[in-house]
């Protein structure tokens, strides 16, 4: 530990040294990892896009239950209170034709003024049935049975095709992550023994006075994790503006999606790969410094 | 210091570099290995420092023996060692300073006392005008005394010098004799390899160790007949 907080200065100067020892080999590997990185962050990005994604849907688990022709008020507060006692069904409430239109208005939100196209109002009552999504055909079934419910309409197809596409994602991410870390490991490590061999002469000299690996390593250690971490910086910030001019995009067209903001999701994102760069960049590090022990 | 007994060393290709070396070298000795070019002298070197290890016979050094398997034992033993090389082994494109001090780095001194110490060095071996000059602009004979200071800064047990007069005209290897001879003292014994055996004539108080194909006779500074 002495050597080590006596040798901080000397360390990083090697590093540095190291690092302008092949200043364009080392460029094309920063852009290299730093691309890779870009890559596993954009995934990063899909899945917690996606996870936003499904956990509003699930939240808005909920079936619409429409009424027959000629149902009063009064009836229909009666199937509602037939509903509340349902098995899986954990609220159900009556909306009437103007609080429908709130909700469109809502959830259209700036493109509202759409609504206003209409000379009355489009939306009919219905019963809004917020369910378990385990009881989801149970309920489906139950409360289609009842006298005056017409249809019931649900979001089934679409929790389900977002649910495949969340665990595919996940999986596809997986892989991605795996590919990303095996290929890093190999850029860094191969970067690293690039700068053992060409100090090499060095290295001999410094075994022959007593220096241990360790010391003779270090220096390495620090080059190729900051060059890792110089590529996660990078694609942190290709990934950044990818996310603004992504935004500016999504927003306008699909204003239904709901998006985490963009700024938590710029930040977890970029933070993220900064972590796992400087992970990568270490370990990659560690498995081209052991090289040095195998030359003696 | 160094405790050698029926050591023999054969390289890979069946060359055999040693024969049968016996040698006991004690604190404060100062041994002269001497031979023509390829007698051994640098074969038995590199076996001193743990660069080749014996293939038969035993070898100690400071107490620790020189075997397959202890690379790590020898790397600290290394440690005690004041190398001096043939081709010198300077860093390029650092100074003569630092060079000194990158032998005494994982020493565990403190940044003040290594600079201390590696700017006494150099003043030692005559080199204090050239602290912060690259050793790649340095002359041969320069480069010679950065080798012998960053060996010597250490403050090491045992001065190992493997022909630290070649290359150099009369007068500076005669100086480079000297200074490695004033290195020498109770505790830290001095051995250096050369073949020119001229400049070692009239030497007091010296061991001389002749090497010829590999095999070693022994001759003490009273008995010298070179």
């Amino acid at each position: 530990m002495k050597i080590f907080i006596y040798n901080i200065g000397y360390f990083l100067l090697e590093a540095k040294r190291t690092i302008r020892l092949n200043p364009l080999s080392n460029l094309f590997s920063v852009i290299g990892t730093g691309l890779i990185l870009f890559l596993l962050g954009m995934v990063l990005a899909g899945w917690s896009v996606g996870d936003k994604l499904i956990v509003a849907l699930k939240d808005e688990a909920e079936v619409s239950a429409y009424f027959m022709e000629n149902t009063n008020e009064k009836d229909a507060l009666k199937l509602v209170n037939a509903i509340k006692g349902m098995e899986g069904v954990m609220d159900a409430s009556y909306i009437d034709e103007t609080e429908a239109k709130a909700q469109m208005e809502k959830m259209l939100g700036n493109e509202a003024d759409i609504l206003g196209l209409f000379d009355e109002n489009p939306f009919e009552a219905f019963i809004e049935v917020k369910i378990n999504l385990d009881y989801m055909d149970q309920v489906l079934s139950d409360v289609a049975k009842l006298d005056g419910i017409d249809y019931v309409r649900d979001n089934r197809k679409v929790l389900e095709q977002m649910k495949g596409i969340s665990d595919g994602l996940k999986l596809f991410g997986v892989l991605i992550m795996a590919a990303v870390g095996i290929t890093t490991l190999i850029i860094i490590s191969h970067m690293i023994r690039q700068g053992i061999y060409n100090n090499r002469d060095q290295i001999n000299t410094l075994r022959l006075l007593g220096a241990p690996d360790g010391f003779i390593g270090f220096p390495f250690l620090l080059a190729g994790t900051f060059l890792t971490l110089l590529g996660g910086g990078l694609a942190a910030g290709l990934l950044i503006l990818l996310l603004n001019e992504g935004y500016s995009h999504l927003s306008g067209f699909i204003p239904f999606i709901p998006l985490p903001s963009l700024e938590e999701l710029s930040d977890k994102v970029s933070l993220l790969i900064l972590l796992v760069s400087a992970a990568l960049g270490l370990l990659g590090s560690l498995f081209g410094v052991s090289s040095i022990g195998k030359e003696e | 210091m160094i405790e050698a007994k029926g050591v023999s060393l054969t390289y890979h290709d069946g060359t055999v570099a040693l024969k049968d070396v016996n040698i006991e070298v004690k604190p404060g000795e100062l041994v002269y290995i001497t031979g023509h070019s390829g007698s051994g002298k640098t074969s038995l070197l590199k076996l001193l420092i743990g660069m080749e290890y014996p293939t038969s016979g035993s070898l100690k050094i400071l107490g620790q023996p020189i075997k397959r398997g202890k690379a790590r034992k020898i790397r600290k033993l290394r440690k005690k060692i004041g190398p001096v090389f043939q081709e010198f082994k300077l860093i390029e494109g650092r100074t003569a300073l630092e060079n000194v001090m990158m032998g005494m780095r994982f020493l565990g001194i403190s940044p003040r006392k290594m600079k201390t110490e590696a700017i006494s060095a150099l003043t030692k071996v005559g080199l204090e005008h050239k602290i912060r000059s690259k050793v790649e602009n340095l002359s041969w004979g320069e480069s010679q005394r950065v080798a012998i200071a960053r060996a010597v800064a250490r403050k090491p047990e045992l001065i190992l010098a493997d022909e630290p007069t070649g290359n150099l005209d009369h007068d500076n290897a005669i100086n480079i004799l000297q200074i490695l001879n004033s290195f020498r003292d109770n505790n830290t014994a001095v051995v250096i390899t050369t073949h020119a055996t001229h400049l070692i004539e009239n030497q007091e108080d010296a061991t001389y160790i002749r090497v010829n194909k590999g095999e070693i006779t022994i001759e003490h500074s009273s008995e010298k007949i070179v």
